[in-house]
């Protein structure tokens, strides 16, 4: 066996699910804006998609090996029947805890029980993956139970498997079609050469060939590790199943193109960026695979039979996220990536399974007992078999401790603690981050005229600009007296600051508030409280609004005295609506003004739009 | 036209806005965000850039006029569909179609999925990204929002009529008088009168409303290989193919799964019958009897190492 990959590899996965554990703290802590980079307009991400929908299709092995064993009883593919067990299980496992991190409410986790839309895909999908989980738990039970040779226990498991294994089956081709299912709600906003009224079987199709896939690559990647023989026949076997699946996939897919007359979206005049993709996933998902798996002679070489199974996994998980996440980007105008936290966590979660994986598998006789061990009955129960004889591990269990939680562990954790408050840093600049205005100044072009009498404005840089009559507005306001009525919020040292000196934006807010010279000017670290609420965690929102202290510099807007929004100055065109129109509005009232200023249309002409806008 | 319209039609209210008449002063977003008590709405990564989010419920979105260098602003709000998305995508059923028109939001059912915001053709509901407990916001239309009179309060602050709310089969008579009166401003369409199979929220216009409301026309339709959606079916009816078949699917299945063990259990058991009875007339020993009917068990043979080596 590999013991030095198998160490590494384990290090590996103890980082990445500690990792993930601090960034699905953080999801909770921060919520879903700060954690991920999931968009109005692309809703699912990273998490749904990949850990969701591509997981199960990849968990398939289970259902499509059960009902060949089980069903069509070929007792040949016997020996991966456990392996598939645990790959459904785990599978599945890791989807649903990736679904807890992404669902807005999970402690509602329960409502789909109750709730009921029969309509819905989704709520087939949610009763379809939960009763098949269950089973797949059901069906690791004997396993279990047979290490610890509960041998009454485990007879009975195996007797009443059968219902189990065609009810999981079942809904197990229900599932994979119906996951397609969810995207045919989409039909205008999905790309073409991913919506289709065939997405059911095509997924269906798809999944199954994708799961025979992950098998073949589990049991080699074992046998790599664990320095088993591999069984090539089976697995030669199974790459022939594989083979003839995804080719039927193939021609499923060439017909929907055909018949739905969607090829000039792959070659013709409709070919784009998203033409090069779907090439690319359909070659690694089937026409790679096929060409490989398609020669006996390759069929039975290690090397080929990997690189086909690797290409047929990232061809599924590219059709997948395809679908998901791609197909939607050009109908959205925005395009979605993942930012590092969902990286984390997606592939934390998988970590996690696959930490149990590899316990399972070096505690309990999930590869059947070992050939070389040569133990077999001819009798009526031959799957006691482990329980009878020697409890089946492929190396001494000292060792197996050892490679689990022995040194290399210990270390992984210990890296990872130090990671935790470098990940917890990032994520906390996320959070702040999502939320901070992106300032870009507009500057008010301010006309030549030394005594302010009139300023000509052009507030949003579009070359139309408005006269102000400065003085004007100063003399019916009450002359000197009055600067105080607009100019609400100079800066230290100046009696008339400019709007757009504050207002920096033509639409968003910006920041006004300089923290570090209020902080000095009160004293230093000490002069916390002279704002913020000691028994409150320090923040824009718990501290005191501007307007408790600049009571005398800030006049007539009542908007800025809401507490936690007082460091933020509105945008140019929100800023100068409110000042002018609040004021022009209660002059519109008065006959005696000829202006209207008060009235929209005044500014913004019938059928020629907002003037000058952009 | 779908099966629903011609049931519903006699009371559904809905809003109809002509956009020639639109000036985009925004009073319709002001009065909104007034009687819903809407909070800030500050910029983040997660917003879509057309102005609607958690706490924008409606939005003037601009896009090129008749005349070249003007623009020509177009409300954005929840179109209410007839027959919606949204309700027969969310799996708690938190959205309900109610036959006044308004299309709801339950947010005590709601479990954050956010597949009503991937189902909706529309892209209008919008999540509270930024909230620890979010929930999806959309435009409600419902009491919640009407003003003295019963009207939204969105209606009822136009400065212009530009956005009036009425029940939809007036608003639709009120749309073709405009149109036939003034055949030369208004684009021969009421927008939103078929599409995605009819919605409660309707626009009349003088230039193409298809990039900014997301209503594809009649030949985009086509294009996207969903030529009876062009006829005017909804989303929900052109999925309702598949949702019909999935009791069928799992009686199916399931039924050929166990036709399909007990047949091949039968032959094995048959075979092992005959193998059994030339053991027994060999050695004529009798095998001792089990409890168990081995017809209902699983027997797990040994590993075939004919096929195996």
């Amino acid at each position: 066996m590999n013991t030095f990959a198998l160490k590494r590899i384990k290090d590996l996965f103890w980082v990445l699910a500690i990792a993930g554990l601090v960034v699905g703290v953080g999801r909770f802590a921060f919520g879903l804006g700060a954690s991920t980079n999931m968009l109005d307009s692309l809703p699912w991400g990273l998490w749904k998609i990949f850990n969701m929908i591509a997981g199960a299709a990849l968990a398939t092995s289970g259902f499509v090996l059960a009902s060949v064993i089980y069903i069509l009883q070929l007792d040949r593919f016997r020996p991966v029947a456990r392996l598939s067990i645990v790959i459904g299980f785990l599978g599945y496992g890791s989807s649903l805890t990736a679904l807890v991190f992404d669902v807005g409410l999970p402690h509602r986790g329960w409502h789909p029980l109750f709730m009921w839309n029969p309509h819905s895909f989704l709520f087939e999908v949610f009763w379809c993956v939960s009763c098949y989980w269950s089973i797949t738990a059901l069906e690791l039970v004997p396993i279990i139970t047979e290490r610890f040779r509960l041998n009454k226990f485990t007879h009975f498991m195996h007797e009443i498997m059968l219902p189990f294994v065609i009810l999981g089956i079942t809904l197990s081709t229900m599932h994979h079609s119906s996951l397609g299912s969810l995207f045919l709600a989409s039909p205008t906003r999905l790309h073409p050469l991913w919506h289709t009224m065939w997405l059911p079987p095509e997924f269906f199709l798809s999944a199954m060939g994708a799961g025979l896939a992950l098998i073949i690559f589990v049991s080699l990647a074992c046998a790599w590790l664990y320095g088993r023989k591999t069984d090539m026949v089976i697995l030669g076997k199974l790459a022939k199943v594989q083979t003839v699946i995804l080719l039927i996939y193939l021609v499923v897919k060439v017909i929907d193109l055909t018949v739905h007359g969607k090829w000039n979206y792959v070659f013709g005049a409709d070919a784009s960026w998203e033409s090069a993709v779907f090439g690319v996933e359909i070659l690694l998902q089937a026409i790679g695979p096929i060409a490989i798996l398609a020669v006996p002679k390759l069929r039975k070489q290690v090397p080929w039979l990997m690189v086909a199974s690797i290409a047929a996994l990232i061809g599924l998980l590219m059709h997948r996220l395809d679908t998901g996440i791609v197909g939607y980007f050009r109908s959205a105008g925005q395009i979605y990536l993942p930012n590092l936290s969902e990286y984390i966590l997606s592939f934390g979660v998988l970590s996690a399974a696959g930490l149990i994986f590899f316990f399972l598998v070096e505690r309990f006789p999930i590869f059947d007992a070992p050939e070389e061990e040569g133990h077999h009955d001819d009798d009526e129960a031959p799957h006691l078999d482990g329980a009878d004889g020697p409890i089946p591990v492929f190396w001494s269990r000292d060792e197996a401790r050892t490679v689990f939680l022995g040194r290399g562990g210990i270390r992984a954790i210990f890296i990872t603690l130090l990671i935790i408050p470098v990940a917890w840093l990032c994520l906390k600049q996320e959070a702040t981050g999502a939320f901070r205005p992106i300032a870009v100044p507009v500057k008010a072009t301010i006309g030549l005229d030394p005594l302010r009498a009139t300023l000509r404005i052009d507030g949003n840089r579009a070359n139309e600009a408005v006269d102000f009559p400065h003085d004007k507005h100063k003399q019916e306001l009450g002359g000197d007296a009055s600067c105080i009525k607009c100019h609400h919020l100079s800066l230290p040292g100046d009696n008339s600051t400019a709007c757009y000196m504050c207002h920096g934006d033509m639409g968003t807010f910006t920041e006004i508030f300089d923290h570090d010279a209020h902080q000095q000017r009160h004293g230093g670290d000490d002069s916390c409280a002279t704002c913020h609420d000691p028994d409150m965690p320090e923040s824009a929102e718990t501290a005191k609004a501007c307007i408790d202290c600049h009571r005398e510099n800030m006049v007539g807007i009542e908007k800025q005295t809401l507490k936690g929004y007082s460091h933020l100055a509105a945008g140019y065109k929100v800023a100068m609506h409110g000042l002018c129109i609040t004021c022009h509005r209660l002059k519109e009232k008065d006959p005696a003004d000829p202006l209207g200023m008060g009235n929209c249309q005044k500014c913004h002409p019938l059928n020629e739009g907002s003037p000058g806008e952009e | 036209m779908s099966r629903a319209l011609s049931d519903k039609k006699p009371m559904m209210k809905g809003i109809l806005t002509d956009v020639t008449k639109c000036i985009g002063c925004e009073r319709c977003v002001e009065a909104c965000v007034q009687v819903n008590k809407l909070s800030h709405d500050f910029p983040a990564h997660f917003k879509a850039g057309d102005g609607l989010s958690g706490q924008r419920l409606t939005s003037i979105v601009k896009t090129p006029g008749k005349k070249s260098g003007t623009w020509t602003m177009v409300r954005r709000q929840c179109m209410h569909c007839v027959e919606p998305s949204c309700v027969s995508a969310c799996l708690v059923g938190a959205f309900v179609k109610r036959p006044d028109g308004p299309v709801v939001y339950d947010a005590s059912k709601c479990i954050g999925c956010r597949y009503c915001m991937l189902a909706c053709p529309f892209m209008i509901p919008r999540y509270e990204y930024e909230e620890p407990l979010p929930y999806v916001r959309k435009c409600k239309m419902n009491e919640e929002c009407r003003v003295a009179g019963g009207m939204p309060a969105c209606t009822s602050i136009c400065p212009t009529g530009a956005t009036i709310f009425g029940p939809r089969e007036k608003l639709i008579e009120e749309a073709r008088r405009r149109i036939r009166e003034k055949p030369d401003l208004y684009i021969d369409h009421i927008f939103g009168e078929h599409e995605f199979g009819g919605t409660s929220v309707m626009y009349i216009s003088d230039v193409p409303l298809g990039a900014p409301l997301r209503m594809p026309t009649k030949e985009e339709f086509a294009k996207r290989a969903v030529p009876r959606m062009a006829e005017g079916e909804s989303i929900p009816d052109s999925i309702h193919d598949w949702v019909l078949v999935t009791p069928f699917q799992f009686l199916g299945v399931f039924t050929g799964l166990f036709g399909t063990w007990l047949f091949r259990r039968r032959s094995k058991l048959m075979a092992e019958k005959r193998r059994q009875e030339m053991e027994a007339a060999e050695e004529t020993e009798a095998e001792s009897g089990d409890t168990v009917d081995p017809m209902f068990r699983i027997v797990e043979p040994p590993i075939d190492d004919g096929e195996g080596k």
